[in-house]
Parts: structure tokens; sequence; C-alpha cells
């Protein structure tokens, strides 16, 4: 078979197995510098206002949100879509890069896949905190009830949420956790501290690395990535769903699904190439995540932007060729020239006209101005879902029914906190696991040592 | 008396060739410890899963009993028009249907993985070298009651010859 060598060597410096383990262990095995503790410190910060914010929200009731009989869904369906958009990229990455035999993934998917676990449950407290009564959050539930045999109704978009969202967390776990088992046992061999080889070992669930193992090893991952990825695709789109299958103008529309599908992978794999380039230069791994890594990530970013550059255009186009005044006003006068029409342009911007700076050899290649990109990319898809659930809501079929949106102090102080809890988690993930596949790395390094 | 060999290497391609090589001798490999899965290896140790066809079947129970459980809730036991769709509206029953099989599939082909290759929270780790989750590729032979002191002999050069760093009879 023909091999194309366009993604340059994969592993620079020449490693050995064992230089590897040492170079990704190291940072559990040393204590970590300074930043680490200031970005704790001030991701505690963050997370503080985010308890004080839900605090509010509990004691005081939904009265503390911006939110108004028209505009029922504000931030915080906002900052679910958001964070679920985020957490598709973790599994995006290791499981459409699996399936397509992309050995580059090895460097990245462990750090992207705990990325994904803990965004997906950033996400996952929204619909729950905003149902304003989290205590019987139980009832979205089908279950035997007093309330005679009544179930939940299986019709609505919004049940379907219930069902895809839990499912893909836990399968999301489930991926992360039974990856690193192997490296789990890696670090529990080689740790000399008896609280640690106590920690490790319980958790590596005593794996040695038989063949036996190995096979069902392999044989689990590419069941998992099969059936995940059908799961990622219709998870968003169930998202998606939750609008398109209501009536109102902006939200109504068929190319909702795969719109929302590729804009969580343009966000997800933005914010995996954030995290990318912080690990690099942080933890010097350069050797393992390398500018050619790098420049694959910005070269899939160039093809998703031009996706959502077409699918904003699309929804306009039709818009304009259906003729109906609704959808015209929506678009039209509420998005591109109305009220809200920073944030559509701040959307487009980000979204579909600065990513295309990376058809740039010389951009790609500053880590710095890719870096900036990256973090556009995600300020902008979070104006996405700012401008359709907003606009559509705050002007919809009846004009007397208008109403204004203007988040308080305690939606945003939520948003923070869930930022807090992200880079938190993030942060002791990096210290306390190996954040790189220990063991797919050393199974690529043959194949990247021919190339060499 | 001693009654396994280990030979340890330090690379995947003489490791390979060692297997092969013993294979062709006909004597029985009881297991191959490596840092990371090969393919070769399955092979030439005749590792086979069924843990795909598992899967299978858990995913048709899971579509079997969620279109049955939907079925039952929303046609049989609470029947309720919703926007005008019938009670049996088998378009809204798909999404469910089609993440519960994925759900069922999941969950129970991690369970019968941990069940299957014995592991679990806490498991002491039976490793018979520490380096194998390290850089350490091992091949482990048991020695039969019927082997012979050359048998073993022949065995422990034949893992020398073949690229060994090192044999351990334990």
């Amino acid at each position: 078979m023909y091999d194309a060598n366009i993604r340059g060597t994969l592993i620079k410096g020449n490693k050995t197995y064992h230089q590897i383990t040492e170079d990704i262990c190291r940072p559990l095995e040393t204590s970590p510098n300074y930043w680490w503790y200031i970005a704790l410190f001030l991701s505690f910060g963050a997370l503080s206002i985010g308890t004080w914010s839900l605090y509010m929200t509990f004691n005081e009731g939904l009265g503390t949100w911006g939110l108004n009989n028209t505009v029922s869904w504000g931030y915080s369906i906002i900052n679910f879509v958001w964070w679920i958009g985020i957490g598709h990229a973790g599994t995006a990455f290791s499981i459409f890069l699996l399936i397509l035999g992309q050995k580059w993934r090895t460097s990245i998917n462990r750090a992207a896949e705990a990325m994904t676990v803990v965004a997906v449950f950033c996400a996952g407290i929204f619909p729950i905190i905003h149902m304003g009564r989290p205590n019987i959050a139980f009832f979205v539930f089908p279950y035997p009830n007093d309330r005679g045999p009544l179930w939940i109704n299986f019709n609505s978009a919004l049940t379907w949420d219930v069902a895809a969202i839990p499912t893909y967390l836990m399968a999301s776990a489930m991926f992360f956790y039974i990856g690193m088992i192997p490296d789990l046992a890696t670090v529990r061999d080689r740790t000399t501290s008896k609280v640690k080889k106590a920690i490790f070992g319980f958790f590596s669930f005593g794996w040695v690395g038989s063949s036996k193992d190995w096979l069902r090893f392999e044989t689990l991952s590419w069941i998992l990535a099969g059936l995940m990825a059908a799961l990622v695709v219709s998870v968003h789109s169930i998202v998606a769903m939750d609008f398109a299958s209501s009536i109102l103008p902006g939200w109504h529309t068929t190319i909702f699904p795969p719109y929302f599908v590729v804009g969580a992978i343009l966000s997800g794999f933005s914010m995996v190439l954030t995290i990318m380039i912080i690990i690099r230069k942080i933890y010097k791994l350069q050797d393992y995540i390398t500018d050619s890594h790098i420049n694959a990530i910005c070269k899939i970013l160039v093809f998703i932007s031009l996706i959502m550059g077409m699918a904003y255009g699309t929804e306009i186009f039709v818009t304009w060729y259906s003729g109906n005044e609704y959808e015209m006003f929506t678009f039209f006068h509420n998005r591109i020239t109305g009220d809200y029409n920073s944030a559509f342009w701040i959307m487009v911007t980000s979204n579909a006209i600065i990513p295309q700076l990376f058809w740039f050899k010389k951009i790609r290649g500053k880590l710095l101005i890719v870096f900036l990109i990256s973090i556009i990319i995600n300020i902008g898809m979070w104006f996405e879902r700012y401008v359709i659930v907003v606009t559509s809501l705050s002007k919809d079929l009846l004009p007397s029914n208008w109403a204004d949106y203007t988040p308080t102090n305690v939606e945003v102080g939520l948003f923070i906190g869930t930022l807090g809890f992200f880079v938190m988690c993030l942060l002791l993930f990096f210290k306390y696991l190996p954040m790189i596949a220990i063991s797919e790395v050393k199974g690529v390094l043959k194949s990247s040592k021919i190339k060499n | 008396m001693k009654t396994s060999i280990l030979g340890i290497f330090e690379e995947e391609d003489s490791l390979i060739s060692a297997l092969k090589k013993i294979r062709d001798k006909n004597i029985e490999i009881t297991e191959v410890f490596t840092p990371y899965p090969i393919h070769e290896v399955f092979k030439i140790m005749k590792r086979k899963s069924k843990l795909q066809t598992a899967a299978f079947f858990y995913a048709l129970y899971g579509l079997v009993v969620s279109y049955g459980y939907v079925y039952y809730t929303s046609v049989i036991s609470y029947p309720l028009t919703y926007g005008g769709k019938p009670y049996h509206a088998i378009p809204s029953f798909i999404i469910i249907c089609f993440v519960t099989t994925i759900c069922s599939a999941i969950f129970f082909s991690v369970v019968t993985f941990f069940i299957r290759a014995r592991l679990y929270p806490g498991k002491k780790p039976n490793i018979v070298d520490l380096r194998i989750t390290d850089n350490a590729f091992v091949i482990l032979i048991n020695t039969q009651p019927e082997m012979t002191l050359s048998d073993i002999k022949t065995i422990n050069s034949l893992l020398m010859k073949n690229g060994a760093v090192e044999v351990i009879e334990k």
C-alpha cells in the first residue's frame, strides 16, 4: 500500500520505550511548578463564585436569573450546549481517528478524553439546576410512581436528551478509564512510594499486560469506538432537536442536527488545541506533541470551519429563498442587523472567517497565533449558542410577547464556576494521571522510527 | 523445582522472530507479556476474542427491551395523545431506542470485559516481571513434568539466540 509520509515524525528525539515512560510519568513524580498552584488557586476562586451562584439559585430560586416568560432559556442552556460541544472533541478525536487508523492521535487522545468527561459533567449540571427544583430532578426518568401509571413523554426531545447525555457521560468515562488502566499499571510498577503503589494498584485492576488481556482490551476499544462514533453524532443531533422540534423562527430548521454536530467538533477541537499547546509548553512534551500534531489539528479546523461557514450561509439563503416573513425577520432584522447583531457578527467572524488563517503554513507554525485563534473559536462558538437561544426567543411570532434578556451576576457566576471546575479537574488530571497514553505512544514508536 | 522460564526482550521485532522460532519447534508458549498490544503476537498465540459477538447480542437486547418498554408505557399502560401523534409513534421512539441500544451494548461489553479478563479494583497483580509495563517484552514458558534438563537448556538457548537480553528461571 502506498504510505504517504504526510504526518512527519510522530515522536521526536529517538526515544526508547523506557524514556517514553520516564517522560510521561515525570509530572506525576515531581512537584508542580508555581504556575500550577497559581492556576489551581484561580480555579478555586472561580469555583467559589460558582458555588455562591449555586447557593443563590437554590436558596432564592430561578428569580435570581435574568429569565422571563419570553426568554425562558438563557445562559444556562447556552452553557449547556457549549459544554456538550466541547465534550464532543475528546470522543471525536479518539474514536474517529482510531477508526480511520490515524496514529498521530496517540499523543493527544488521553487529554482530549479527560476534557470530554469533565466538559460533559459541566454540561449536565445546567439542565438540572435549570429545573429550579433539582431535588426532584429524577422525575425526568421513567419509573413506576405514585401518580398512577403516568410515564414521561417519550415524544419530547428533552426526554431524548435525558437518555443521550447520561449515556454519553457513562460511555466517555468508561472509554477514558479503560484506556488508562495499562498506564495506571505502569505507574504502579515504577513508583517507590507505598501509598502511591496501593492507590495505583487498586485502580489498575491487577493489569499485567498479557496477550489475552491486550486482545480483549483492543477488541473492547474497537467496540466502544464503533458504538460511540454513532453516539457522538446522535447526542449533539438530539441537543439540536431540542431546538429544531419547536416552531420558533430560527430554530425550526432541518439543518440543525448536522450543523450542531459540526459546531461541536469545531469548538471541541479548538479546545483540544488550546490544551495541547499549554501541555506541550509547560510540561516540555514537544517530542510527543510535535509541530506536525498542531499542524494536523489546524488543518482539521480549517475544514470544519468551512462547513460552519457553509451552514451559516445555507441558513440565511434558505430563509431568503423560502420567503417566510417570520424567518426573514429573525435572520435579517434580528440577527444580521438588529439588537443582537454584534453577537451574530462575532459568531461569523470567529467561527467561519478567522480560522481561515490556518490555510497559511506560516500561521500554523506560530504557536502563539494558533493558541489565540483556538481561544477565539471557543468564544465564537459560545456566541453561536447565544445567537441561537436568545435571538429566537426574545422576538418570537407574537410582538406583544417580545422581551429582552440580560443575564444576572448569578448566571454569569454559574458559568464562571463551571469554567473553574473544568480547569481544576484538568490541573488535577495533569498532576495525578498520565496525560499522554503511554502504551499507545509506545505502540506507534516503531512506525515512527521506520519513518525516521 | 523451577517451573517457568522467562525470556526477556527489549525490541518488538526480536520478540516476534523468537516467538515464531519457538512455535516452529513445537514448544508450548504459556503467555506473552508486552507493554502495548501487538497484533503479530495475537496471531502467533492464536488468540481470538468473541467480545464483538457478545456486544451484538447486548445491543439487540437493549433494542428489544427499550422498544418494548417504550411501547408498553406509551401504548398499553397509559395511552396519552401528545401533539396529535399516534400512541405508537415510531419516529419518536427510534431515538430513545437507538441511544439505549448503544448504552446497553457499551455497558454490558465493559462488564463482560472485566469478568472475562478477571480484572477488578484492588486485584493483586500477578506480574512476572515489573519491567513489562515499562519496556520489557516477556515470553513465559511453563516447564512440563516430562521435560528433561536438556529440553530446558534448549529453550534457554533458543531464547538467547533469538535476541532475549535475559533469561530467568523461576
